[in-house]
């Protein structure tokens, strides 16, 4: 399959600090997650896709277009920033039927297209109402109808639930997979909220100081870190001892034991440890690790802790 | 592109009738590119500069100086007109007219952009609407082109409109109408290069010192300053030194510069700048010197703005 966007050796830099050094990457049709800390060259690596960053050296191609020398390329991509980008004074009707018009629809088309965005954005009923006196989460749907007016092909999301509470970060999530499963537009969706991205997006990019530390589909992570969860009664000790003696990694996890691998072996060597500790076994089930645990590192609050 | 899908598609029926919900749909009709977008931005510009779809405390100052620019022109349309119809056209001939209308006129022009030209670039970066901008099929360069030749537009009006309503007042209150129209059918290309001129000149200046703070009020207050203490200030030393340096510190009274073109083009000295020693410097000079001060803040305004995209 064909990448939409690309980036090939891909490098930013401002004087002498490095924002992106040498990613490549592709970015494939579905929601696709750039995870990484603040600073680790995200939304960077988003305003070289749009063309408003050139590189210092790589190439960032979107839909076979080099992104930083095509200007026709930016009418198949909406962007919506992480920061304040609307105008207070004039109402979100307004506001989107201009849009559309600089993104190149005729006037009719452009009013027509600003009320059925603004009606699968759940704006329809306050669209006359000026931007100003709308809720942070209002705010943040008008930021995402901005970037579907004019029926782009990608849309790139930077930080879309940043300053929203619980309910409202759900409701955008629920959006944001909506945009693409039923409108069929391939988003990049960038965050250092690991909980959003895992629930969200079928592929995932991290970015660490510029660099690239992993990319590819979500699954695969998620699968690569199955085990399986213990709870039993008593002998807890025996039974660690008896797993280790059959060479399994053991982590004792929320008073029970968590058991690296979910081959069927794992469950054999199970059965016969409990067998021989005699411990009665009170819960034993597959389990999925967050992609939280894969990537946290010590002390690290930051890209994981988003949705506590 | 994406098929359309009816996510929840289906009839929901009621007394009053049936409503459906054909789901999202993807656009199929015509892009038009980025001459759509420098129009858009055009049209958006005008209606910020004259506070159309927008509150009635948007309308106040644009309209408001509209209003008194008109009302100048009408007035001296009034005087003029009842002079020529009571004492006849000879007994008009001193009183002020189309060449005195932008010297007499210039200071409210001067704040008209002052106040009114920070409105179309200071909001946009303000908020971070100009972002919104730049990832779609425009440049730096088409935003600022077509923010400039909006403000222009509306520049245009207000200074064209007032010269229109003297000149009807004009033509009207002469014993014979047509007989003045075709011996001063000339003021008319006279009025449109004069009002260009005043007009490219605010235009530039006042957007360029919006395009350097996201604040609407110092742009308004340090561009109110320019205009109205450089007038002073200049006119006072050009006296007292004299000479050809005074002559030269007369050139930066920034008031006069559109002044002193619309004198070349009238061929008439206006009130305002009769006692500038600028005046008696070449026409050649004046000219060059009021294009300089259209094309450098035009070129740095431009170069701000084309860096923005890469």
């Amino acid at each position: 399959m064909e990448p939409l966007v690309s980036a090939t050796n891909l490098a930013k830099h401002y004087k002498d600090v490095v924002a992106l050094n040498g990613v490549s990457f592709g970015i494939f049709d579905g929601i696709t997650g750039i995870l990484g800390e603040n600073g680790a060259g995200k939304s960077t690596a988003i305003k070289i896709f749009l063309g408003l960053l050139k590189p210092t050296s790589g190439s960032a191609i979107v839909f076979g277009e080099n992104a930083s020398e095509s200007i026709s390329v930016r009418a198949k991509l909406g962007y919506m920033p992480e920061h304040d980008c609307l105008p207070s004074s004039v109402s979100a009707a307004e506001f989107l039927t201009h849009m559309a018009e600089v993104s190149g629809l005729p006037p009719s088309r452009a009013r027509t297209r600003a009320a059925d965005t603004l009606r699968h954005a759940g704006l329809f009923e306050e669209r006359y109402r000026a931007i100003g006196g709308y809720s942070t989460g209002m705010k943040q749907r008008v930021k995402l109808a901005q970037a579907l007016v004019h029926d782009p092909q990608m849309i790139f999301l930077d930080e879309p639930t940043a300053g929203l509470d619980p309910a409202g970060r759900e409701d955008m999530l629920d959006l944001v997979r909506k945009t693409h499963r039923e409108f069929g537009i391939s988003i990049l969706f960038s965050s250092h909220l690991m909980a959003d991205v895992e629930r969200t997006c079928d592929r995932i990019i991290v970015l660490q100081g510029g660099e690239l530390v992993q990319a590819g589909e979500v699954s695969h992570f998620t699968s690569e870190t199955e085990s399986v969860f213990l709870e039993v009664d008593s002998n807890h000790e025996q039974l660690i001892a008896e797993l280790e003696q059959r060479g399994i990694v053991v982590q004792a996890d929320r008073g029970g034991l968590n058991i690296e691998g979910a081959e069927a072996s794992v469950y054999d060597h199970v059965r016969d440890a409990l067998v021989a500790s005699g411990a009665p076994l009170r819960r034993m089930a597959p389990q999925r690790r967050a992609l939280a645990e894969l990537f946290a590192r010590e002390g690290d609050e930051d890209m994981s802790g988003g949705s506590r | 592109m994406s098929e359309s899908t009816t996510g929840a598609s289906g009839p929901v029926t009621g007394a009053a009738g049936t409503v459906f919900d054909i789901g999202y749909q993807s656009y199929e009709g015509p892009r038009h590119g980025r001459a759509r977008g420098r129009m858009a931005v055009f049209k958006d510009g005008v209606r910020i500069a004259l506070g159309l779809g927008r509150g009635s405390r948007a309308k106040v100052l644009p309209w408001g100086f509209i209003a008194l620019l008109v009302g100048i022109g009408f007035i001296m349309a009034l005087v003029v007109g009842a002079v020529m119809r009571l004492g006849g056209p000879d007994a008009a001939a001193s009183l002020p007219t189309h060449s005195d209308f932008y010297g007499i006129s210039s200071i409210f022009f001067f704040v008209f952009a002052a106040v009114v030209a920070p409105e179309l670039l200071c909001p946009d970066r303000r908020d971070g609407v100009v972002n919104l901008y730049l990832v779609r099929p425009l440049t730096g360069s088409d935003y600022i082109i077509a923010r400039w030749f909006a403000f222009l537009a509306v520049s245009l009006g207000a200074a064209w409109l007032p010269q229109f309503v003297l000149m009807i007042g004009m033509v009207m209150g002469n014993p014979d109408p047509a007989e003045y129209l075709l011996t001063h059918w000339t003021d008319v290309p006279k009025i449109l290069a004069a009002g260009a001129a005043i007009a490219a000149y605010t235009t530039t200046l006042a957007m360029l010192v919006a395009g350097f703070t996201n604040r609407r009020a110092y742009a308004a207050v340090f561009l109110v300053g320019l205009f109205v203490i450089t007038t002073p200030f200049t006119t006072g030393l050009a006296s007292e030194i004299g000479g050809t340096a005074g002559q030269w510190i007369s050139m930066f009274n920034v008031t006069n510069i559109p002044v002193h073109v619309n004198d070349l083009i009238f061929g008439e000295v206006s009130d305002i700048t009769s006692g500038a020693p600028a005046g008696e410097l070449p026409g050649w000079l004046l000219t060059v010197w009021y294009l300089a001060w259209v094309i450098v803040p035009g070129t740095i305004l431009w170069s701000r703005y084309r860096r923005l995209t890469p």
